[in-house]
């Protein structure tokens, strides 16, 4: 049928232009607290985010998912209306509670319709300055976490991210991702109150929003909302002693078809002069759909569906990782591969063309991701994050463009010695630790 | 700007059809420097046939693999190295392929999909490939991760009478196995042609140079007669049903209950949205308050009508489905129970206008939201225009939905709930845990 196919020459796309960002309004409140008002889309909806920097590494040693328990317990309305209220006038407004933490920060957010943004920023600053802690949900709280606590345990992801942060992290807290059962017993609702009330406040908050609303009246119902809140306190965090040694740890899975994998090590944090040029790294060797590591174990061995590599960062902190689940029988393979990947790129530089490739990929990305009111909030949030400013969001691109192929071979040798990566895989033992064998000893059963 | 006029959506709207039956439809934005091109086939997992479970979903892997003047994979690069970012998927009813750009490569968007509709140019080898990503695809979502066939391919197994519908779409190993060259060849003869699909684009376009360049690229591409519609009909179920799965790889147990929803694009199927924001959406939501809140029997109940999407994607029968996971303590009886004591009243009253214009709150920002977020921007509101263009006939009747809510009286929430909420119409799955230590 080829010769009824007419020849249109292929386009060719001309440079990408470096394209502005949407603009951002920055304003301080009394007491120190910044409000970041993004207008942006055609949309007539309002992305809002309180933001409070307190997170899982603000737990103590044996109390790992307290910050679950507090974001649960926001879930449970205000001093002035339970639960159910709540809910009801947020939902009144379009919007719904969303509560999501991570190490450092707890993030209370909505969207809602374009004309009631400032009644939604009244409303989650008065659950952040104000959450109820009733302390008749405690058990029933509690039984949701062990639930959920249970369920991770079944799930092989679940456990390989938790194997992979515990090898490269040990007892710090970025290590300690899944409690123990009697460890989640302890926890009670004075716990998740005060570890609230003693962080949350003006001085450890941050209010963002973007989409189309009116910027004076949200910022009026920030100033009266927040108005008179406490200080808070901002989480000081021992730094992290990352491990940079071979393990291979298997999560026992008898019968599993899949071993779930993750291999890494740490790696330059955002605001490292590196950075920019190691996420360029990352996308070229698996963080991409055209990566190399993806077109190696899926495309050309149909080793995996969804291989993936991703850099992982915390302030001062990041680590690469690849993950993937593969078939039981290559898993060995597959570890060969992606090691032979990494290799690869220490022993030679990516060519010019496969380079300038990553880079319009890289560059794209940035200004796609930045299209939307939740993608403008996520990019705010890493700023915020990690001490960087809108020179950083300015001068993107300009970095990316900059980077060559001997550096990326630089970071490559520098950063990614696969002597230096732990293994984690959850999968069947008895299938797979022959198999691993070639990189290195396997240590003996471990739990999550 | 100091104030705005209450919401009202208005998506702009041109539509297109080309001489080989090509639907085009186009949506300007120009708040950001990035464009969505979207093409859909009508065709998905309910089409088909016997013998060949997962067999559209293998086609859309295949549909990477290289076309007439792009070789494997090199569609994915050309995306990619011009800054852009793509996928595909399988529903029910479609197939959808997408990337999202910086607009000044619009015109290379364009010429590829063109290029991709002319049909899949793979050997042997890129097709055994594929077969193993795909079988992959089904250990890591399904056979090898707890609740993985749950409740979707569990409960339309159960629930529906047409294999159309019930079928598993992901498909049977020995199936992917037996599927060969020629069945690609055939499937794509039958499927594919430019009458049976839509072309959107959304996003900092010219329209004018955007249909300029649809129709260079597509517009001879051979017409063919599109597909005869299938019969998806589903009978009036009469009687509750109930069944228990075992689950080998779960630690705890879990409940589905469905019931059949009513046709696409009447006013019952906007009331079962509103219904669905009623009991499912949201922590004010009844099931929400009743079942966590106030019982304690679980710490999250989902519920929705489309396992595959929202209620927009999908062409009906379709069932709306709410799912929770529990503790081995709590029996299904005790959770039918608590069921009912939501359901019930919907049935027996009128739920009161406050409550009505809450949940048409609830569904206008839920659409919202689906237009403007997403992890690829432009490809939500590209999505609602192609799937009314291509299940109704309209894209335009996306700036229907918020009226049509809108129009709702309590009356017809309260008689929609009567029959399609009503026990007979319900089933109810039991997921055992296996894994249960």
């Amino acid at each position: 049928m080829t010769q009824e196919i007419p020849n249109h020459p292929r386009p060719v796309v001309p440079p990408l232009e470096s394209s502005a960002l949407p603009a951002r309004r920055v304003e301080t409140l009394a007491g120190g607290m910044t409000v970041t008002l993004v207008p942006a889309g055609v949309v007539p909806i309002a992305a809002i985010r309180v933001v409070v920097r307190a997170g899982s590494a603000d737990v103590p040693a044996g109390r790992t998912w307290l910050d679950r328990l507090v974001q649960d317990y926001l879930g449970e309305g205000t001093e002035s209306r339970d639960a159910e209220t709540f809910a009801g006038a947020l939902a009144a407004l379009g919007g719904r509670l969303d509560i999501e933490g991570d190490e450092h920060t707890t993030t209370i957010s909505t969207e809602v319709p374009s004309e009631h943004a400032p009644a939604a920023v009244t409303l989650l600053a008065e659950l952040a300055r104000a959450p109820r802690f009733p302390e008749g949900s405690a058990k029933r709280l509690l039984e949701d976490l062990e639930r959920t606590l249970d369920i991770a345990g079944s799930q092989p992801q679940w456990l390989a991210h938790a194997g992979f942060r515990r090898a490269v992290y040990g007892d710090h807290p970025y290590g300690r991702v899944l409690p123990t059962s009697e460890g989640l017993a302890t926890l009670g609702f004075r716990d998740a109150r005060d570890f609230w009330h003693e962080r949350a406040g003006l001085a450890s908050t941050t209010l963002m929003a973007a989409g189309l609303f009116d910027e004076d009246a949200v910022l009026e119902a920030a100033r009266r909302g927040f108005e008179g809140w406490g200080a808070g306190s901002r989480s000081s965090v021992a730094p992290s002693e990352a491990s940079t040694t071979r393990s291979i740890r298997i999560v026992d899975r008898p019968g599993a078809e899949q071993s779930t994998l993750q291999v890494g090590r740490p790696v330059p944090a955002p605001g490292h002069p590196d950075y920019v040029a190691f996420e360029v790294l990352n996308s070229l060797l698996g963080g991409s759909f055209y990566s190399r590591i993806t077109l190696n174990i899926r495309e050309d061995k149909g080793y995996t569906y969804s291989p993936r590599s991703s850099i992982s960062s915390r302030p001062g902190d990041a680590y690469w990782v690849e993950a993937a689940d593969v078939t039981t029988n290559v898993t060995g393979a597959s570890l060969r591969e992606i090691l032979g990947e990494v290799e690869r790129l220490r022993a030679e530089p990516p060519s010019e063309e496969e380079l300038a490739g990553i880079l319009n990929y890289v560059a794209g990305s940035f200004v796609i991701r930045q299209a939307t009111p939740g993608g403008i909030l996520n990019h705010l949030e890493f700023l915020d994050l990690h001490g960087l400013d809108v020179s950083y969001s300015a001068s993107y691109v300009a970095r990316v463009r900059e980077v060559t192929p001997a550096e990326v071979q630089r970071l490559a040798q520098e950063y990614l010695d696969p002597a230096g990566m732990p293994i984690v895989i959850v999968g069947d033992r008895s299938q797979v630790e022959e198999q691993v064998a070639e990189f290195g000893p396997v240590e003996e059963a471990a739990g999550a | 700007m100091t104030s705005l006029p209450a919401f009202a959506l208005d998506i702009p709207v041109e539509r297109h059809r080309l001489a080989n039956g090509l639907r085009v439809v186009l949506s300007p934005d120009r708040s950001a420097p990035i464009v969505c091109v979207a093409v859909y086939y009508h065709v998905g997992m309910r089409l088909e046939p016997p013998g060949r479970t997962g067999f559209a979903h293998l086609f859309e892997h295949l549909m990477f693999q290289g076309s007439p003047h792009m070789g494997k994979m090199e569609l994915v690069r050309l995306v990619q190295q011009n800054g852009g970012t793509l996928n595909g998927s399988t529903r029910y009813d479609f197939t959808n392929y997408f990337e999202v750009m910086p607009a000044n490569a619009l015109d290379l968007a364009l010429w590829m999909e063109a290029d991709r509709m002319r049909g899949p140019v793979i050997t042997q080898a890129e097709l055994d490939n594929q077969r193993d990503v795909v079988k992959n695809e089904i250990r890591v979502n399904v056979t090898n991760r707890p609740y993985g066939s749950f409740p979707w391919l569990d409960m339309q197994a159960r629930a529906y009478e047409n294999w159309h519908n019930s079928h598993n779409g992901y498909g049977d190993m020995a199936d992917l196995d037996a599927a060969s060259l020629e069945d690609v060849r055939a499937f794509f003869d039958t499927y594919y042609s430019p009458a049976n699909a839509a072309l959107v684009v959304a996003g900092d376009i010219d329209t004018e140079e955007a249909l300029r360049l649809a129709q260079r690229y597509f517009e001879d591409i051979p017409a063919a007669p599109p597909p005869p519609p299938p019969d998806l009909s589903e009978p009036r179920q009469e009687e509750e049903k109930r069944w228990t799965r075992v689950d080998p790889l779960a630690t705890r147990p879990a409940l589905a209950v469905s019931y059949h929803v009513p046709e696409r694009g009447t006013p019952e199927f906007y009331a079962m949205g509103l219904l669905n924001q009623a009991l499912a959406q949201g922590e004010d939501s009844l099931l929400h308050s009743e079942l966590v809140l106030k019982r304690g029997l679980t710490g999250e109940v989902d519920g929705g009508i489309n396992f595959l999407g929202h209620m927009h994607n999908a062409q009906t029968p379709l069932l709306w489905t709410s799912t929770l996971v529990h503790d081995s303590d709590v029996t299904v009886d005790q959770l039918i129970e608590a069921y009912d004591a939501v359901i019930n009243p919907l049935l027996e009253r009128p739920l009161g206008e406050e409550v009505v214009h809450r949940l048409r709150a609830k569904a206008r920002s839920g659409l919202l939201r689906t237009i403007a977020e997403g992890v690829y921007p432009r490809f939500g509101v590209a999505d609602l225009l192609a799937v009314f263009e291509l299940l109704e006939g309209d894209a335009a009747r996306v700036n229907e939905i918020d009226a049509r809510f809108a129009a709702l009286t309590p009356e017809v929430l309260l008689r929609t709930a009567q029959e399609y909420l009503r026990p007979t119409n319900r089933n109810v799955l039991a997921l055992e845990a296996g894994a249960n230590s």
